[in-house]
């Protein structure tokens, strides 16, 4: 926990400091980055925590991201605002949920990607509503209470706020008796059903914190970009914030945002130099699966077991010893 | 009602190219339990070749099967290269299959650019029926008869022939099948470059109707998704119903629902999922 405290406290000091040593570009990438990072820890809760694949992620985000873009009409209040497209966003997943978790693995993949290209087509095809392929331009501006916020600066610091509180929420939330129930309910469904806990219940709870994350992540990128369009709603965009998830480790709650930073970083910097930056991702992909194994942060651990081996081994057993004396005591 | 008939004839026969493609998708996860996200772009790439090859002037039927040809090889050099390596590895299968739709949706990006192709209807099939008052395209009774005769064969295979009693133990029961010395990887190998070509088919068979254009392979995998859940995990009588519902709602939802046709599509697979967990003919789901 103490050095848990010490990873915090320096991530902390690097998102204040980082404005201070890249451009004005790099500001920008940064917010960006945050803002997916909160999207990709989203994604990791329910991959990592509850053993749920979904390739609809990108559904919520567009929620998220059109509530802000077609209540900022009307409405100009930015706590309101963001409080709507959470609430709404986590309501569909509720609701969706529902229906959803009552298949197995590669059925909720596919259902979930249906539900994400339902949303796709609606934004296509309500053009009313949503402005249609052309998307929509988003009126209101940031506003926290003092003043509106435009400069890059001020963006930057909203966003790295927004997705350290995500961080410090779901490391509550795992670790509180519910989510400890949730992964329970991963590691060993009938497990937990025999001590009398629903499931289902804890699943969808997952699922709508998870939902309705993404739709926060969403809302604050229709104030970063300043434009929503339907691609935001895609199965393509799904499965690179799944990517994300994966290429920083399944299963830890700052992986995701790792890989989120990895992913934003490296697709505008390729993006510079080719327009292929689809195919080369694609290559990276295949690769990374023949070669990698399980993620960067998983990385990480590898090298250091590698160099620290006889500590790490004690560890390892201190921790088995430790999580079945979790499994009596729960 | 000419109108009615005309569009049942329409629906009819992109239900039918729904079953090609579904029909490979749904016997890859039934026997070899990975969800194949590159089964789209298997079916753009195949479009894609059969334009090349009309447009050089070879015959339909020849280039029908060269770009059936393809895409079968190339299923068999993405199952012996990669997939091999990731059976039973659920994240790597979706990163890998995601990743190779990218490679090839953007390589066809570059070889063929982001314009729209079509392939034009062959010219023995470039003709109507006239019943009445009603006008019916041959090309799309073709594509109809394609399908039906694709599901008898289907059919006839899956219940009549040895390998087809293997691949119906494998969506069963894996293990026993290599426990009982059946060689599995071959079968693997043999069911993706069979779905694969299926792909192909779909893909040829549907350039006339549907077009050859970036983004379609997202469309045709996502419609044929949703065929394999409603029909059921690895059951080829469940995609061609399925197939034939989406094609006929789709069509007359365009219709009668033009905003909405998609959330009808995706309403009548909530409903199935609510009544039947495993899909119309799905076996029941461990």
């Amino acid at each position: 926990m103490k050095k848990n405290l010490l990873i915090m406290f320096l991530l902390l000091i690097a998102a204040a400091a980082l404005p201070f040593i890249v451009s004005e570009y790099g500001i920008n990438l940064a917010a960006e980055i945050c803002i997916m990072a909160i999207f990709a820890m989203s994604l990791g809760l329910i991959m990592g925590y509850a053993g749920m694949v979904s390739l609809g992620h990108a559904a919520f985000f567009g929620i998220g991201s059109y509530t802000v873009t077609i209540l900022g009409s009307h409405l100009s209040n930015f706590y309101l605002l963001i409080l709507g497209s959470i609430v709404l966003s986590g309501l569909v997943a509720l609701i969706t949920g529902a229906i959803f978790i009552r298949t197995s693995k590669f059925y909720f993949l596919m259902i979930t990607l249906a539900f994400g290209q339902l949303l796709f087509a609606l934004t296509w095809q309500l053009k009313d509503l949503t402005g249609g392929a052309d998307g929509m331009k988003i009126s209101s501006t940031m506003n926290l209470g003092f003043g509106d916020i435009v400069s890059p600066l001020g963006i930057y610091f909203v966003m790295a706020g927004a997705a350290i509180l995500v961080y410090i929420f779901l490391r509550f939330f795992v670790h509180s008796p519910a989510g400890k129930i949730i992964k329970g309910v991963m590691e060993n469904e009938s497990r937990m059903k025999a001590l009398g806990y629903d499931p289902r219940i804890y699943k969808l709870l997952a699922y709508s914190v998870s939902g309705a994350l993404a739709g926060f992540s969403g809302s604050l990128y229709g104030y970063f970009n300043l434009f929503v369009s339907p691609d935001l709603t895609n199965w393509m965009f799904s499965g690179q914030v799944m990517i994300m998830v994966i290429i920083g480790g399944v299963g830890t709650l700052i992986g995701p945002a790792i890989g989120a930073g990895l992913f934003i970083f490296l697709q505008n910097f390729i993006s510079t130099y080719t327009e292929r930056w689809p195919l080369i991702m694609g290559l990276l992909l295949v690769i990374l699966v023949i070669v990698g194994k399980g993620g960067i942060i998983h990385w990480f651990a590898l090298l250091r077991s590698k160099i620290f081996y006889r500590r790490s081994q004690k560890r390892m057993e201190y921790a088995q010893n430790h999580a079945q004396k979790e499994e009596v005591t729960n | 009602m000419s109108i009615f008939s005309i569009q049942l004839l329409t629906g009819l026969a992109y239900g039918m190219l729904y079953f090609m493609i579904a029909a490979g998708l749904t016997i890859i996860l039934g026997v070899m339990n990975i969800v194949n996200l590159a089964h789209g772009t298997l079916f753009l790439i195949s479009s894609y070749i059969a334009f090349t090859f009309i447009s050089q002037n070879v015959g339909f039927w020849a280039a029908l099967l060269l770009a059936m040809a393809g895409t079968a090889i190339l299923g068999i050099i993405i199952e012996r290269l990669l997939i091999k390596r990731v059976y039973g590895k659920e994240l790597e299968q979706v990163l890998l299959t995601f990743g190779l739709t990218y490679i090839i949706a953007d390589t066809a990006k570059w070889i063929w650019g982001t314009e729209m192709h079509t392939i034009a209807v062959p010219v023995f099939l470039d003709s109507s029926i006239t019943m009445g008052s009603m006008v019916f395209p041959v090309y799309r009774l073709f594509v109809v008869l394609v399908g039906c005769g694709l599901a008898l064969l289907l059919w006839y295979f899956e219940s009549r022939t040895r390998i087809g009693a293997v691949i119906r133990a494998g969506v069963d029961d894996r293990d026993m099948v290599s426990a009982l010395g059946i060689n599995v990887g071959l079968v693997f190998t043999g069911v993706f470059a069979f779905g694969a070509a299926l792909a192909g088919l779909s893909g040829v068979l549907g350039g006339p109707l549907i077009g050859i254009y970036t983004g379609m392979d997202s469309e045709i995998l996502v419609t044929s998704l949703i065929v394999v859940v409603i029909g059921g995990l690895g059951s080829w009588k469940g995609s061609f119903i399925g197939a034939i519902l989406i094609g006929l709602i789709e069509t007359f939802g365009k219709v009668w629902f033009p905003s909405f046709s998609m959330l009808i599509v995706f309403l009548l697979m909530v409903v199935v999922l609510i009544i039947r967990p495993q899909g119309l003919f799905g076996r029941e789901v461990a």
